[in-house]
């Protein structure tokens, strides 16, 4: 497993077998995801009525970058009032399910990227705005362009997570997308450091496509003007810039691209944790060797002068 | 950010895995405890080319098999390219993986499948991040401390998790029995009975603690069971005798009998009523239709009369279960006796629990009997025999890390990386006994 899935793996287990018309039972689970999400997977009112509510930390900025147009144009008529202690929930009927089973898939595979959706707003608000942008910078040159056009929009911040937030910004020649990280620990900063550095070399050496990534500890020039951005610039911040350029805003990519771009945190922090698995797979391998070798090694056996027992010697005859 | 985060809550089985959250009342995920890697190169010993490998490291430096045997003769991300669970199984179906089991006799055996296990398990199927997660996994009992000193190791150095708390998985499952209504007070006292796929473990626990001495096991559990439906559907030639479909008869029809002879006749008397037919239908659309019989009550009937199955362990269950408390200490002999839970899915029989109660009860009370009368006309005040059947059974180790990982103590009673940190891995020797007196 290289790279993450998007969807929770439970909502659509659970979806899929209700589908297909497993026995109707009575679901209550409250599950977690990356990032402090909580899902709350239910039938309050009867078995057949599943209701999915999510809380997430950031939902008020997600709902002032656009949030609500994305569920509606995403979940429309499966949106129920909000369950009280969670920010969104959609409600399921599995008597009034669409016939066909592609659909059916469909609506598994929408509701179990729940998540991916709801964060997937203001990335997308930012993109579309790129295009706006592109459009009206097109019709001047680069020095009389108006001071709004070449600098870009505002900067849209999420704080998803306590410490750390993603930061994207539109301009007219590309979506800038900033990530602040934090490390508690030693062990993970190192890693993450020559992680980084790996994404930093890719591109200079063979995926000429990628987008630009820059790592440094002090905060990128675009966040200059954001409040509440750790300036410290001690060793513990790190922030992460990704650069995408208009071959990765186009329609069809732009799905992919946000979907990636989510869970980049998740998925640094897993890998961080693979080659840390890996190294101690190595580190065991390797103990497990030298004890063998250990094992092996006897005393060499010391030549001791052999008596009878009136104490008289053997000699050797030559 | 780990203040609101539910718990965790890891059952590694032999057979099974059970992941979920605690506060919920059953597991998100139970899959087998499989790990499914790619398979050392097929026979031709690694390399492509067709030529023995050059050593040119002695060949303790390069991982003891050569090329192609260990991971850490490998450069790539082969560490990556692995399956757990169900999808390890349909993966070591096809070509090019080999199936594994970290997991022996409970206790685990490979540290590296367990920590790919573990990594792939919280990754890709709970979805958390360990950091804002605490974490309460189970050990079998009698497990050694080193191996709990591992599993810390992994869980505070790879995963970084919050806290970590390891409970005995006997103890839990007395923890879940507190759903039933049967019990009163909730005492950490009690005898588990605890039977899964492969092995029956009867194990004492006071006041929290596994009275190790005193376990017994019995190498009859529900592949057994299985087995023998298999053999007496064989015997008289049902047209399906295929290990599943004896495993669908057995969950679906099979009960525990009072008293076999009395069942025997019941079923000639009125065939119509006891008699079944189960309908296998094949992944190509044929349906057989399968006759079940005696084996209805006959294949729990094991437990009780192990000679109908095996030749060479021949103790019923009833009587492991008295000899385990009589061997224990004598001053938790009766709450022993009053709290026998049941824990695992061989235990899911109708009328198990009723049937166990009665048989110790008898022997208990002839034991009663016959010192009475060696006293001389003293009298007995009785002594109080209860099975505790209840509706968690199934995942009951599970169940009751659930319901303790979700009281709001709990997190004081992990262990916490910075404290793991501080002193190492020694530090998970002692756990502060969770729902014990004192907590509420």
């Amino acid at each position: 497993m290289l790279l993450l899935d998007y969807q929770n793996v439970l909502i659509e287990s659970l979806l899929k077998e209700r589908f297909a018309g497993g026995p109707p039972v009575s679901i209550d689970q409250v599950v977690s995801d990356f990032d402090g999400v909580i899902f709350h997977i239910s039938t309050p009112e009867s078995k057949s009525k599943i209701l999915v509510s999510i809380s997430i930390k950031c939902f008020p900025e997600l709902v002032q970058y656009g949030a609500q147009a994305v569920m509606e144009r995403e979940y429309g008529p499966y949106i129920v009032a909000p369950e009280s202690g969670y920010d969104f929930s959609v409600q399921v009927d599995l008597d009034s399910l669409p016939e066909d089973q592609e659909s059916k898939d469909d609506l598994v595979r929408r509701v179990s990227l729940l998540k991916r959706n709801i964060m997937a707003a203001p990335f997308e608000q930012a993109f579309d705005e790129y295009h706006h942008l592109a459009e009206e910078a097109s019709k001047y040159t680069s020095e009389s362009a108006p001071q709004g056009v070449q600098e870009g929009g505002e900067t849209r911040s999420i704080h998803y997570r306590e410490e750390e937030a993603i930061y994207v910004k539109a301009s007219h020649d590309r979506v800038t997308v900033i990530f602040s990280t934090v490390f508690r620990e030693e062990t993970d900063r190192i890693f993450g450091k020559v992680f980084l550095q790996e994404f930093v070399d890719a591109r200079r050496r063979a995926i000429q496509n990628a987008p630009q990534v820059l790592f440094q500890n002090q905060p990128p020039l675009e966040l200059e003007k954001v409040p509440g951005v750790n300036r410290s610039g001690s060793n513990d911040i790190g922030y992460i810039t990704f650069v995408l350029f208009p071959r990765h805003l186009t329609a069809q990519r732009r799905a992919e691209v946000i979907s990636h771009i989510q869970t980049f945190r998740d998925y640094f922090h897993y890998h961080i944790k693979a080659s840390k698995a890996f190294i101690h797979s190595r580190m065991r391998k390797r103990t497990a060797d030298f004890l063998q070798v250990l094992r092996r090694a006897r005393p060499e056996a010391e030549e001791k002068e052999r008596k009878t027992a009136s104490g008289r010697t053997f000699r050797v005859q030559s | 950010m780990a203040s609101q985060t539910p718990a965790v809550v890891m059952d590694n089985g032999t057979g099974y895995s059970k992941l979920g959250f605690a506060g919920n009342d059953s597991p998100s995920f139970v899959f087998p405890t499989a790990i499914s890697t790619k398979a050392p190169a097929g026979g031709s010993g690694g390399s492509g080319s067709g030529r023995p490998a050059v050593a040119n490291k002695p060949s303790f430096l390069t991982g003891g098999a050569g090329p192609g045997g260990h991971l850490s003769a490998k450069r790539g991300t082969e560490d990556l390219d692995f399956f757990i669970g169900d999808e390890a199984l349909s993966a070591a179906a096809g070509p090019g993986y080999g199936v594994h089991y970290p997991i022996r006799h409970g206790q685990i055996d490979n540290w590296d499948l367990m920590e790919r296990f573990w990594s792939n398990s919280i990754f890709k199927y709970l979805r958390v991040e360990p950091e804002d997660h605490y974490f309460l996994l189970t050990e079998p009992p009698l497990n050694p401390p080193e191996n709990r000193e591992n599993t810390a190791e992994i869980m505070f150095e790879s995963f970084n998790c919050a806290g970590l708390y390891i409970a005995v998985q006997a103890v839990l499952a007395l923890a879940a029995s507190w759903t039933s209504s049967k019990v009163q007070d909730r005492s950490l006292t009690g005898t588990v009975i605890d039977s899964g796929a492969g092995v029956t473990h009867v194990i004492p626990v006071a006041e929290g603690y596994v009275i190790g001495s005193s376990i017994k096991s019995v190498p009859i559990a529900g592949r057994d069971i299985t087995n023998f439906v298999q053999s007496l559907l064989r015997d008289r030639g049902e047209p399906d005798s295929s290990l599943q479909t004896a495993e669908r008869i057995k969950e679906e029809y099979c009960y525990v009998s009072p008293d076999i002879v009395k069942e025997f006749t019941k079923y000639d008397r009125e065939p119509e009523d006891k008699f079944k037919k189960h309908t296998v239908t094949h992944p190509n659309g044929r349906s057989v239709t399968v006759d079940v019989g005696y084996e209805r009550f006959l294949a729990p009937e094991i437990f009780f009369n192990p000679e109908i199955y095996s030749s060479d362990f021949l103790t019923p269950l009833p009587n492991i279960v008295d000899t385990v408390i009589q061997t224990s200490p004598i001053d938790v002999r009766r709450g022993l006796y009053k709290n026998i839970v049941l824990s695992g899915g061989s235990t899911l029989y109708k009328d198990f629990g009723r049937r166990l109660q009665r048989d110790i009860r008898h022997l208990v009370d002839a034991r009663i009997k016959a010192s009475e009368v060696r006293s001389g006309g003293a009298r007995s005040g009785g002594l109080d025999v209860q099975v505790i059947t209840h509706k968690r059974q199934r995942h009951g180790p599970w169940f009751g890390g659930s319901l303790l990982g979700q009281t709001p103590e709990f997190r004081s009673y992990c262990h916490t990386k910075a404290e793991y940190d501080e002193i190492g891995p020694s530090i998970v020797r002692r756990f502060a006994l969770l729902g014990g007196p004192g907590s509420t």
